[in-house]
């Protein structure tokens, strides 16, 4: 299956699940390639958010410590900057700070922008993904760089029972190339 | 009311976190009240046990009110939390970040909306934390989706030792004299300092 086929594979899946909730801007509605990997998961089941990056991680979080499994959508590294407060002084820290008493899990998925055919500029481009991994200790953080990866990182990613959080990260490029 | 607890009870637990932390005792910040027992007593009245409370760094009043014992509070305050305090089984989050806790509390009555719950958050943030720009949209967030939450704004007038109203350059706050049911507003003089308890401390 293709690049885009294994995304769209994996948030069918990510749907069936009960308690799974899909937020950011443009998951309800078209303007990003991330959309259309959206397009059978039930509407009641899409959030779309104001662009408030920080808010969005914040209510994420909050979402998951209310015992749902958020999955939140920042179409690209560039915007995630914007989260980063809550991401590394909150999710990632929540371990140490509760004693492991909360564990909320979150699916955070991001991209790296795609630069063809169309080159965004490099504002839109970052590839973020090693700083990320020094800065995070309990958020796993996963590049997908083959289609088959993609759903394995996802399913681990819902079923996991270590309390952990994932970052999922994708190539916009090979929505077209894989 | 989850608690009993009186004005009396509130500011003699917090002599005992001075005392312990001015004899060397707690190796990490102390942010101690005074001043405001009897607005947060008032608070309280319609917290419910099932119901979400997110602090800043200063909540041994909530976590109390809330129904932690005071022995265990203790303790996790000897054990150097005390600006992150986090008991799940009583349903309380706070954090030492600035407004960090905001928009985690309008997550959390997202949640209970979109599940059809009837528990509540109250959500306690200092009068600089109120002025940011993320308190501004968590609020018009959680106003404008009617979701079940409180944000509780304490104003001793500071942010560790800054002026808020002068470093904002303000005579009045965004959400001072306001009529939004959403939102509790009180002013108070905390008689403690930012942090510590007023003694210099030799570790």
């Amino acid at each position: 299956m293709s690049y885009f086929g294994e995304l769209k594979r994996s948030m069918d899946y990510l749907a069936t699940h009960p308690r799974t909730i899909y937020l950011g801007q443009a998951v309800a509605v078209p303007g990003t390639a991330m959309t259309t990997t959206l397009k059978d998961v039930p509407q009641t089941k899409l959030r779309e958010m104001p662009i408030t990056e920080e808010m969005q991680m914040g209510i994420t979080i909050g979402l998951a410590l209310d015992g749902m499994i958020p999955v939140s959508i920042f179409p690209r590294w560039n915007f995630l900057l914007l989260a980063v407060n809550q991401l590394v002084n909150h999710l990632d820290r929540m371990p140490q700070i509760s004693k492991g008493g909360y564990k909320p899990v979150v699916i955070i998925r991001t991209g790296i922008g795609s630069e063809r055919p169309l080159h965004p500029q490099q504002q839109h481009i970052g590839d973020f993904t090693e700083a990320f991994r020094l800065m995070c200790h309990h958020v796993d953080i996963i590049r997908l760089e083959e289609p088959e990866d993609i759903f394995p990182a996802y399913r681990k990613a819902l079923d996991r029972e270590d309390g952990r959080s994932t970052l999922l990260i994708e190539y916009g490029d090979y929505y077209n190339e894989k | 009311m989850i608690t009993k607890l009186t004005k009396d009870d509130l500011v003699k637990f917090e002599e005992k976190v001075a005392e312990t932390f001015n004899a060397g005792k707690i190796k990490a910040p102390v942010h101690l009240y005074y001043g405001n027992e009897e607005e947060m007593i008032d608070v309280f009245q319609v917290i419910e046990r099932e119901d979400w409370v997110l602090c800043s760094w200063r909540s041994h009043y909530q976590c109390l009110l809330k129904g932690v014992p005071d022995e265990e509070l203790m303790k996790e305050i000897i054990e150097g939390r005390s600006i992150s305090l986090c008991f799940p089984e009583y349903k309380i989050f706070s954090s030492g970040i600035a407004g960090g806790i905001l928009p985690i509390a309008t997550g959390i009555a997202l949640s209970i909306k979109h599940n059809g719950g009837e528990n509540r958050v109250h959500c306690f943030i200092g009068d600089m934390t109120s002025e940011t720009g993320i308190a501004h949209e968590c609020i018009k967030y959680s106003h404008n989706h009617d979701l079940p939450i409180r944000f509780i704004i304490e104003d001793d007038g500071k942010s560790v030792c800054t002026d808020t109203r002068e470093a904002w350059g303000t005579d009045q706050l965004t959400y001072e004299n306001n009529d939004d049911p959403m939102v509790v507003y009180y002013r108070y003089q905390n008689s403690y300092p930012h942090a510590g308890a007023g003694v210099r401390v030799q570790f």
